[in-house]
């Protein structure tokens, strides 16, 4: 299923499919390694509902859902 | 030799071991990013380190990244360093090796630290460092930089890479990319930029906001150029916003294919002390407990030390007085000017000290950057983000610590915006005024339980008007651009006492050399202000009317006797007189009478207006003000009875409202407003300029006065009609 990284649920895993290019700010993501083809996993909501935190390639990374939205991703089923 | 690195590698740790306490911090030419360096001794000669601000990419986002490109390109006049020591983190090797790759490019011999081994070595990670160094042709060292191993190795390493210098590999770029670097050469050459390295042509491809792009004048020209290049390399199905990343991490995974091994699954030690600690219930209630603690340790335990400070001033004004015999002047400018400018520089210290111990063991242990993710939505929605909150929390301790804290941003945005609303928190010196007007004025009339709600609204005020502000100003008028709220998650770690007091010693210098000495000078100024001129008729004739005075209701033989101790009441009451007096007449009074119209929209008389002027350089000096102008002497404190009842039965003795009192309710909560909202604060004003610049000073300072007084004025003016 296509989508994009803030709507995925917590404990859902993901491979990234491409990153808006509309974007100045893919290639700062793309520096920490949201690239396509590499699976992230989200980890937890922050208690107010926003920033995500996501699992990517072994380190836990923190953004916004503003940001998370300009990842496009596809959901994987286990 | 420079250092180069991605954040929370250990990389200022390497350096303070390497360079001990024979460190420099200057600010890079035009800009304030800290240029930190230090000297490593070694037999062989000194070496010259320079610790690079830390970096994921060589891509310019913020400041400090540009910095990075501009010393590593030898640009705006900066040497470029001879040797490349990158310092490594082995638990996330891919993704430190990304600026490792991109750094090839420039050529610069050099030389990898492999830090953080032993984590790596618990996380079951085996790294081969030996094929690593094969594939990568340079020198590898593997070290523990918080347990000081495998320093030697480097000690002896650095030497001998700089004899026997290695370079990094290029990646070997597509043919697009290739091409578009050769027209990007050309074309630049053609502009005037002279000759372009590859280098410096890849970050103009990769990055509209490099150093190297923002110098080319002709931006027409230049966008043109490079979003032909982009177009062909889009062609090639990349996207250009990403490409180099991908590129590199792509040549990574070959490199690093066989290096690293995993055993077993990767068991991450965090994981289960994050699902404690970032629990939506737990997590929060802990969040509040540390924070408590900060806020505690700073308002309260800085209080001992921050009395001893003050008594030692006092101590030493009283050893300096005699010594200046005849000399009144002179003895003034020593002790009411000087002496009490150095206490009052040396007062912020224990803050600063105790905010950033706990800085620095919040961001060693990890547990900042969770805080950030905690409690950033409560923050983003005006331009502010999760960092925000420590920096913004302190300043209700102490605006110093707070502006400075504000560091441990790295967006400059949301950095600049944090350090502009942290003197709208109410710090700790606001509070006398409080307690003074609403123990005066509420407290009776009104009740203890109406008072504590007028003390905690203070403290809100502050508050509930930054915020917004700070969104109007983002929204509206910085023009820079906004950043994605991207943070690492560090592994924990046990922080290293070494570190901190490292941090807290740096902090704290920085400030009484840097700060201190703008705060010193302001201090001295506001001392002239009322001290001079000094007008030997106009005590000579406040002499005379006292005695006149004092004579009427008893003898002149027993006001002269009590006139000759010098310790007798009225005596004293001759000196608060006299200082009365003086103070009125001096250039601050002057002022304050001058200017008395512009605060008579809200109710001021010129007692007050003169009080609040005083205050300009320091709020809390207001109640020793009002003690002076009142005739009482400057050692009243806010709890004081005779003050309070003064203020009372205060009277306007001219204009409309002559024999009405002058504190009326709108009044008293006008003065409070206006000192809640007010930057009356020399201290804060040059830790901003140097923090920011004196641009961004002048206008926080003017900006809030103006806010100030417009909310005194529209108080007063509503409250007086009701």
């Amino acid at each position: 299923m296509k989508s994009t990284l803030d709507r995925l649920q917590v404990g859902a895993t993901a491979k990234i499919e491409e990153v808006s290019t509309a974007c100045d700010r893919a290639g700062r993501m793309a520096v920490l390694g949201f690239i396509p083809g590499r699976m992230v996993k989200v980890t937890r909501h922050a208690p107010l509902g926003d920033p995500i935190s996501v699992e990517l390639d072994g380190q836990e990374i923190s953004l916004r859902r503003s940001e998370a939205a300009i990842i496009c991703i596809r959901e994987i089923q286990n | 030799m420079a250092l180069v690195g991605n954040p929370n590698t250990g990389k200022s740790t390497l350096f303070n071991r390497l360079t001990g306490l024979r460190q420099h911090i200057a600010n890079y030419p035009g800009i304030t990013v800290e240029k930190k360096s230090g000297l490593l001794r070694l037999d062989g000669g000194d070496i010259d380190i320079l610790d690079l601000p830390g970096c994921y990419s060589l891509t310019a986002v913020s400041r400090d990244e540009r910095v990075v490109m501009d010393v590593l390109g030898g640009r705006q006049g900066l040497q470029r360093p001879d040797l490349l020591v990158f310092v490594v983190d082995a638990t996330n090797l891919k993704r430190n090796l990304l600026l490792v790759s991109q750094c090839a490019e420039l050529g610069i011999p050099a030389l990898m630290v492999l830090n953080q081994c032993d984590a790596a070595k618990r996380n079951g990670l085996r790294i081969d460092a030996a094929l690593l160094s094969k594939r990568l042709g340079i020198p590898i060292i593997e070290t523990v930089a918080t347990r000081g191993r495998g320093l030697e190795d480097l000690k002896k390493a650095i030497p001998a890479a700089l004899e026997k210098p290695s370079l990094l590999p290029r990646i070997e770029w597509p043919e697009c990319v290739q091409h578009g670097c050769v027209t990007l050469c050309k074309g630049l050459r053609d502009l005037g930029q002279g000759e372009v390295s590859q280098a410096e042509a890849l970050r103009v491809l990769f990055d509209s906001d490099s150093a190297f792009a923002c110098d080319v004048r002709d931006k027409v020209c230049l966008k043109q150029m490079v979003e032909d290049a982009h177009r062909e390399i889009r062609g090639t199905g990349l996207n250009p916003g990403s490409a180099e990343a991908v590129l590199h991490y792509r040549r990574l995974e070959s490199l690093l294919d066989g290096v690293v091994e995993t055993s077993g699954p990767v068991a991450r030690s965090h994981d289960s002390v994050d699902a404690l600690l970032l629990h939506r219930v737990w997590g929060t209630l802990i969040f509040l407990v540390v924070m408590y603690v900060v806020f505690q340790s700073l308002y309260s335990w800085a209080g001992p030390l921050m009395d001893l400070i003050d008594s030692a001033t006092g101590v030493a004004q009283d050893f300096a007085r005699p010594l200046f015999g005849g000399m009144p002047t002179l003895e003034s400018l020593v002790c009411d000017g000087i002496i009490a400018g150095v206490g009052g520089v040396l007062i912020f210290l224990p803050q600063i000290l105790i905010l950033f111990f706990f800085i620095s063991l919040l961001e060693d242990t990890g547990y900042m950057a969770r805080a950030a993710f905690l409690v950033d939505k409560l923050f983003s929605w005006c331009g502010l983000n999760g960092r925000s909150f420590v920096p913004l929390l302190s300043s209700y301790a102490c605006a110093i610590p707070g502006v400075m804290a504000a560091r441990t941003l790295s967006d400059p945005k949301a950095r600049l915006t944090t350090i502009l609303m942290a003197p709208f928190m109410s710090c700790s010196a606001r509070l006398p005024v409080y307690i003074l007007l609403i123990g005066t004025f509420i407290e009776p009339v009104y009740g203890p339980i109406a008072a504590g709600w007028a003390l905690f609204a203070m403290h809100f005020v502050g508050l509930a008007l930054a915020l917004p502000l700070a969104w109007v100003l983002n929204k509206f008028f910085l023009k820079l651009k906004p950043q994605p709220f991207i943070l690492e998650m560090p592994a924990y770690r046990v922080p290293t006492l070494r570190n901190i007091f490292h941090r807290m010693w740096e902090r704290g210098r920085e400030f009484v050399v840097r700060a201190g000495t703008v705060i010193l000078a302001f201090s001295v100024i506001i001392w002239s202000l009322l001290y001079f001129p000094r007008d030997q008729a106009l005590e000579e004739k406040t002499t005379q009317a006292f005695v006149e005075q004092a004579e009427a209701s008893t003898t002149p033989e027993a006001v002269r006797a009590e006139l000759e101790n010098p310790e007798s009441q009225l005596s004293l009451r001759l000196a608060h007189r006299i200082e009365s007096a003086q103070i009125e007449q001096s250039y601050l009074g002057r002022f304050g009478h001058a200017v008395q119209p512009v605060f008579a929209p809200a109710g001021f008389d010129w007692k007050i207006t003169v009080g609040v002027l005083s205050s300009f350089p320091a709020r809390e000096v207001i109640i020793a003000t009002l003690g002076i102008i009142y005739n009482l002497g400057a050692d009243v404190s806010e709890g004081s009875e005779d003050l309070r009842t003064v203020l009372v039965n205060e009277k306007w003795t001219s204009g409309a409202r002559l024999g009405q009192p002058v504190y009326t309710l709108p009044v008293v909560v006008g003065i409070m407003v206006f000192f809640a909202l007010c930057m009356q604060c020399g201290a804060t004003v040059a830790i901003i300029a140097r923090e920011l610049d004196w641009r961004w000073a002048t206008f926080s300072f003017f900006a809030m006065t103006a806010l100030a007084w417009l909310s005194a004025v529209v108080i007063y003016q509503i409250g007086s009609r009701l």
